[in-house]
């Protein structure tokens, strides 16, 4: 086990919006199997972490190294960015993406959603992308609205299918960016039962969420940031269960 | 059934004339849109400038001015560059601007800038979610582009490219002026020789009506086509 690559290290991230420093040299180490999920308040910059590790944001300074590839950076006039954007093309499509509004391509089917990326990203054939969609689509409870549309499902079905699109990449690291967070809560339960799943059967994720419940079953490590630094770190048992902090203390407890 | 006095052979070649021009202007008309758009959406100045400089004057100026600006114009300014090479290398080449080709270029380059105001806005409709999933499931520009930008902006585009269509069908009458014999400089001549405006001028309304309701059907299709997905949900829910 030596050999294999770490799947996702991050060093020393920082992110300026303008003046404002919103990640204050963030680091975080994904091994195999591993579920961090990032806590906070709104600002705290949890969000713009998970989006500087697939560089849909650019990090002003850090590393970021998949699966052993280092990014390369330089610094030109508009600021830092890749030297190799066919680099960050590969790397990306190694770390797939849940987001909040799930952005399921409204134009395709659920299935052409979730065949898109294999067939043009990765080279698979069609027959192959299909075979293995039709899986990952019967492994959400989807199997029946394969020749849906986006706007056809309710926001929990879109989500689910958000996961399988995610999983037809044969993901290093899945990203979860708030999965939950737009769906009624009656729609909750099933996005997060398939994400326990993911867990369960050793999917390396990094997880941004609001639900507390699911950090505290499921994750390896829980990292609670405020104001773009990591405030707490550790197993949940500590993080949750036994908080240090006052701002942890006054996050974590219950609202009204 | 109606007596074209002989005209009826020649106003055909004319109307297909002005198919072929309105047609040809389209696809010209299309391109410059496309190129013009992402240079306004672009963040390189340069390119930002040239569109914005390109979109203002031939707004700003009458369709009518402009053709003939560049179809007299233009052979001016080529018979310079040709008589400047006769002088200084012996060269010896005559060009003379082809009416047909001066029509479509011009029509061609009115409309690319209404059309690339109408991609403009289509292409800011788009919900940026769309191509940030894109992005992050390793999709280079390119085919983002091709597989979710271009085929989800259609679909806000293409009211507004039915309407410039249809105006440009109309605007190829103006290529009667610099001389090319379209269906409109044919009815004119023939009105002119025999003195019956409406034996002529009705047929060629018929035909500009006719292009127009086909091209609308061929809108409408496209519609269908780019609108799957966005549809009334209760149309499938059932």
């Amino acid at each position: 086990m030596a050999d294999t690559p770490i799947p996702l290290e991050v060093r020393d991230i920082t992110k300026r919006f303008g003046d404002t420093e919103v990640l204050k040299g963030l680091s975080l180490t994904a091994h195999k199997g591993d579920v961090i999920t990032l806590i906070g308040a709104s600002g705290s910059g949890k969000s713009t972490f998970l989006r500087c590790m697939n560089l849909l944001e650019q990090p002003n300074e850090g590393e970021l190294i998949v699966h052993g590839e280092n990014i390369a950076f330089k610094t030109t006039r508009r600021g830092r960015e890749p030297v190799d954007w066919k680099q960050v093309e590969r790397i990306r499509a190694k770390l797939s993406m849940v987001f909040q509004s799930f952005n399921l391509w409204a134009h395709m089917t659920l299935l052409e959603n979730v065949t898109e990326a294999p067939i043009h990203v990765l080279g698979k054939s069609k027959r192959e992308a299909t075979e293995h969609a039709r899986q990952l689509l019967d492994r959400v409870g989807l199997l029946d609205h394969a020749d849906y549309y986006p706007a056809q499902m309710s926001g929990g079905q879109q989500q689910r299918g958000a996961i399988a699109r995610a999983l037809a990449m044969d993901p290093e690291v899945m990203l979860f960016d708030e999965p939950t967070s737009a769906l009624d809560p009656e729609l909750v339960g099933d996005v997060l039962k398939v994400m326990r799943d993911l867990a369960e059967e050793g999917r390396t994720m990094i997880v941004v969420t609001h639900e507390m419940s699911f950090a505290r079953d499921v994750s390896s490590q829980v990292i609670y940031l405020h104001q773009g630094m990591v405030e707490e770190i550790g197993p949940p048992k500590e993080v949750l269960d036994n908080p240090q902090s006052d701002r942890l203390k006054q996050f974590l407890a219950p609202k009204h | 059934m109606i007596d074209l006095q002989g005209y009826g052979p020649r106003l055909l070649e004319g109307a297909l004339v002005t198919l072929e021009v309105a047609v040809l202007s389209l696809l010209l008309a299309l391109t410059l849109g496309l190129l013009t758009a992402s240079a306004k959406l672009s963040r390189h100045w340069l390119f930002h400038r040239i569109a914005t400089l390109y979109t203002t004057l031939i707004r700003g100026v009458p369709d009518l001015v402009l053709m003939m600006l560049l179809f007299f114009g233009g052979q001016i300014g080529v018979n310079m560059i040709t008589d400047w090479l006769y002088y200084e290398f012996d060269v010896d080449i005559f060009i003379n601007i082809n009416e047909f080709i001066a029509g479509v270029v011009t029509i061609g380059f009115i409309f690319g800038a209404y059309m690339g105001e109408t991609f403009r806005g289509a292409f800011l409709a788009v919900d940026s979610g769309q191509l940030e999933a894109g992005r992050a499931y390793g999709m280079s520009n390119r085919l983002i582009f091709r597989r979710i930008q271009f085929p989800q902006m259609m679909r806000h585009a293409l009211p507004g490219l039915g309407n410039n269509w249809m105006v440009l069908l109309k605007t190829t009458a103006l290529v009667s002026v610099i001389g090319l014999s379209d269906m409109v400089r044919i009815a004119a001549e023939a009105t002119k020789a025999t003195h019956e405006p409406f034996l002529f001028m009705i047929p060629v309304a018929v035909v500009y009506l006719l292009i127009a309701s086909v091209s609308e059907w061929i809108v409408a299709r496209l519609q269908k086509h780019y609108n799957v997905g966005f549809g009334e949900a209760d149309e499938w829910n059932n």
